[in-house]
């Protein structure tokens, strides 16, 4: 949550405690409200904090993390599956239940959100979907994961990325519920490797500048590689040859009708752009605002490009009040890709 | 004989988009499908479905035809497509 108090800045309070106009005891009093503003701000926060966690008892949520439930489907094309209680040695469905729990973990612990819809929905995951099956999709319920040929992919769990990339899918599902073409459709498809590359670097502990913002680098097979692929998209150049779907950098390349996969490139960059000029770890302050702004103001589903832009503009200066840095670098990062 | 022309397009990894270094194409005969399968086809042309609104990373089909009428063309999800048609494809890199 935004907070959106207002409240008399320290700069202010401390010209009014020096103003001789005032009475001494006027004055005292700006001084005391300027040694206990510390203090205040850490009580809002607490009670921001027990705001929300009120809020969630109070629509009868579960505060405990959400239920990780994994079927196989033994490459057939029948949805859940059969439910694995226990992956034995079955690799795939190990990490799909390690993965997922990490997922969750990950919007808990950072943005405070109790798994996809904030109230403690069952993640469900189905493996081994068909056969040779290059894909990974989110059905509206569940993810689904397939094998991948062994050629131009492997096994689609392996990407820590691809996993939080549809696990967001189902975040955005239950917050801006962004529609699937056009420009909407870019965004939709773009928070999902926003917040998937960032699950993949909070997995591994890198900063933006460690990061090599690649998704799906651990799904390309090796003939893939061998033709010089190493990734789905490459955040930092969308355009990049290594890549199996190239995309625009620019909105001036956007073109009405483009496929939500091509098109989110341009915000992609965007975010790239912003994480990197803030600096750190990705998800402390660009991932906070980017979340903000997809979660923060209800349904939008026909939002486009720019009007989402624009909500991470505000955000930015909302969230970080005393960091200019953080709102000129998502402003620049926008301009960069002409939004 | 009449032949389906057969493209997957989409999926999370974007496959044949302008871009993508990726394509999925095939052809079957129609006369290489189950009865079932045929009708299913025909109602595919007759009455293309939609997806399902809250799918996200799903193929699509894009499936031509020659009919009498000429060529016909329908772009369908993948959940509508029978099994020996939506397995046709096969993915190549250009």
């Amino acid at each position: 949550m935004i907070c959106t108090c207002s409240i008399v800045p320290t700069k202010v309070l401390r010209r009014f405690a020096r103003d001789k106009r005032l009475s001494a005891k006027a004055r005292r009093a700006f001084a005391d409200a300027i040694k206990y503003e510390k203090q205040w701000r850490k009580l809002r926060a607490v009670h921001t904090e027990l705001s929300a966690a009120s809020s969630r008892l109070e629509r009868g949520a579960p505060l405990a993390a959400p239920e990780i439930a994994v079927f196989n489907c033994k490459q057939g094309t029948t949805l859940p599956g059969i439910a694995v209680r226990a992956p034995g040695n079955d690799a795939t469905s190990k990490r799909a239940f390690a993965e997922t729990a990490a997922v969750a973990a990950f919007y808990a612990q950072l943005f405070g959100r109790n798994s996809v819809d904030d109230a403690g929905k069952t993640l469900m995951s189905s493996v081994h979907f068909s056969v040779r099956y290059n894909n990974a999709f989110w059905n509206g319920t569940q993810m689904v994961y397939g094998d991948g040929d062994g050629d131009i992919f492997v096994d689609f769990t392996k990407a820590s990325d691809v996993i939080g990339h549809e696990l967001t899918h189902g975040v955005t599902q239950f917050s801006a519920q962004l529609e699937y073409s056009d420009e909407p459709g870019g965004l939709n498809e773009s928070v999902s490797d926003v917040f998937g590359s960032m699950f993949r670097q909070w997995r591994r502990g890198e900063t933006v500048d460690k990061a090599d913002w690649l998704i799906g680098k651990e799904i390309i097979g090796r003939g893939a590689k061998a033709r010089g692929f190493e990734c789905l998209r490459d955040m930092s150049n969308p355009a990049a040859k290594h890549c199996l779907a190239p995309q625009p950098t620019h909105f001036s390349e956007y073109r009405s009708g483009m496929d939500p996969h091509e098109s989110s490139g341009i915000p992609n960059l965007a975010f790239y752009n912003a994480a990197v000029a803030i600096g750190g770890y990705s998800w402390q302050k660009a991932g906070k605002i980017w979340y903000e702004a997809l979660t923060g103001f209800g349904p939008q589903p026909n939002m486009k490009m720019k009007a989402f832009a624009q909500k991470t503009r505000k955000v930015a200066k909302l969230l970080f009040p005393r960091d200019a840095s953080a709102s000129t670098a998502v402003d620049r990062a926008w301009k960069a890709v002409g939004l | 004989m009449t032949v389906l022309h057969v493209e997957r397009l989409g999926g999370l990894p974007g496959v044949g988009n302008p871009r993508s270094r990726l394509r999925s194409c095939g052809e079957i005969s129609l006369s290489d499908l189950s009865q079932a399968d045929r009708a299913a086809v025909e109602e595919l042309f007759r009455n293309p479905p939609r997806a399902a609104p809250v799918l996200r990373d799903a193929f699509r089909y894009r499936i031509s035809r020659d009919g009498a009428s000429g060529a016909e063309t329908v772009e369908v999800p993948e959940t509508a497509v029978p099994t020996p048609v939506a397995a046709c494809v096969k993915d190549t890199f250009i």
